[in-house]
């Protein structure tokens, strides 16, 4: 469990979250939007990292966007829940590596991350008539880019933590061999 | 009664014969005088056309206007300014920092900007932030090199603004699109489309008098208080450079 997140240099990868976010590259919008690069990032690493990496590193990416946004809405809540249940997902038998498959997690993630800010919007007393607009963009885009990007993140810590989930034997041989 | 009869004669036939070419120029000269110079005037300005002051008179007068308006702009401004001196509305000694916009999310689940001038400068969360055209947003973080500016379309932004030619004070509510909402305190708004929102006049948090958007539509059925769309007067997606309104020196509200 958790091989990725005891090499020391793996989790600073997700400083590139908030750093893409900031810069928000104008080609890879969707209608203004940019897509989720915290369910980008989240989508590989906790589908081979396994739950309790995956809620860590989304209570993390959380903490850390949370403090680039203004207002009081949070994404811990939708990354944390992301994360535990694509850790799930990674720990079945059939490990997870279709791009079409990848997709459409991706798409589902961004979609449950949108409605839960968009729920805490409208809890904390918030307007937001575009809010449908933002979602359907978000979404869509995240789910058009995770093939290519989530698809060579995921063969990156493969490489890293080979089939850690997959199956018990090569686990059992890499533990041993660590 | 012969006498009568003498002046009442017709004139002989002989006499009007010759007279007649004259009759009729006191005739054109009676009906000139009735029509008040028509045929005459038309005459001198068909004649006199090409003399008419041009395009450049007009130029010159209208930069004379324009001079005229601007030097009155600034006496007004300077009058304006010693008079809130004077009531005590102004804080400290605002002043303007420039900050280059270095990060832009315009739309999406937050509308915000990331400037590059911060704490260091003297910027403080709270403070208004302008580009050229109107008000942009507040100021609602700071770190030492930087500060994040939240939109006027944000969902949590809220600030009171001022319809002039109505009279009228308003809540100007971010609605995550690119136009936010205007919400009236009163019952009966009388808000048209086209009319121009501003800042408070008497407003100390932010810069009074500072254009903010053009009411687009109202809702005049909204409940409980009649709602309009703003558009707002900065374009948000075209800014490079905005200008902090900072307060030096002085106590902050």
């Amino acid at each position: 469990m958790s091989v990725l997140l005891r090499q020391r240099w793996t989790p600073l990868t997700a400083g590139l979250v908030p750093l893409l976010m900031l810069a928000s590259p104008a080609p890879l919008q969707l209608a203004g939007v940019p897509p989720s690069w915290a369910a980008l990032w989240l989508l590989p690493w906790a589908l081979v990292d396994g739950p309790f990496s995956g809620v860590l590193a989304g209570v993390v990416l959380g903490l850390l966007l949370d403090a680039l946004h203004a207002g009081p809405v949070s994404e811990i809540p939708a990354l944390a829940l992301l994360g535990w249940w694509w850790g799930r997902l990674g720990r079945r038998s059939s490990p997870i590596e279709r791009s079409f498959s990848l997709g459409l997690l991706a798409l589902l993630g961004a979609a449950l991350q949108g409605v839960l800010i968009w729920l805490q919007q409208l809890w904390w007393g918030e307007t937001n008539v575009a809010a449908l607009h933002t979602l359907l963009a978000q979404t869509l885009i995240t789910a058009v880019l995770a093939p290519a990007l989530c698809s060579l993140q995921l063969l990156f810590w493969r490489q890293l933590a080979p089939a850690v989930g997959a199956d018990p034997i090569s686990r059992m041989r890499w533990t041993r061999s660590r | 009664m012969a006498s009568q009869g003498r002046w009442l004669r017709l004139p002989p036939r002989r006499l009007v014969s010759l007279a007649w070419p004259w009759l009729l120029v006191m005739l054109l000269l009676v009906g000139l005088r009735l029509s008040k110079g028509a045929g005459v005037l038309d005459l001198y300005a068909l004649l006199s056309r090409p003399f008419w002051p041009g395009s450049a008179q007009s130029e010159w007068l209208m930069a004379a206007q324009s001079l005229d308006r601007q030097s009155r702009l600034q006496q007004l401004e300077a009058d304006n300014r010693r008079l809130r001196g004077l009531l005590d509305l102004e804080r400290g000694n605002p002043a303007l920092v420039s900050a280059p916009v270095i990060s832009r999310q315009a739309e999406g689940w937050w509308q915000q900007l990331v400037i590059g001038r911060g704490g260091l400068q003297g910027i403080a969360a709270g403070d208004a932030v302008m580009a050229p055209g109107g008000l942009l947003g507040r100021v609602a973080s700071v770190t030492p090199t930087t500060a994040t500016v939240l939109l006027l379309t944000d969902s949590s932004s809220k600030i009171g603004v001022w319809v002039g030619a109505r009279q009228r004070h308003g809540l100007l509510v971010g609605a995550g699109s690119q136009r936010p909402l205007l919400r009236f305190i009163e019952q009966d708004g009388g808000v048209r489309p086209g009319d121009v929102v501003t800042t408070s006049p008497a407003s100390t948090l932010l810069p009074p008098n500072l254009t903010v958007g053009v009411v687009q539509s109202v809702n005049e059925r909204a409940v409980p208080a009649p709602e309009a769309v703003v558009q707002l007067s900065a374009p948000v997606n075209a800014v490079d450079w905005v200008q902090v309104n900072v307060q030096r020196g002085g106590k902050r509200p």
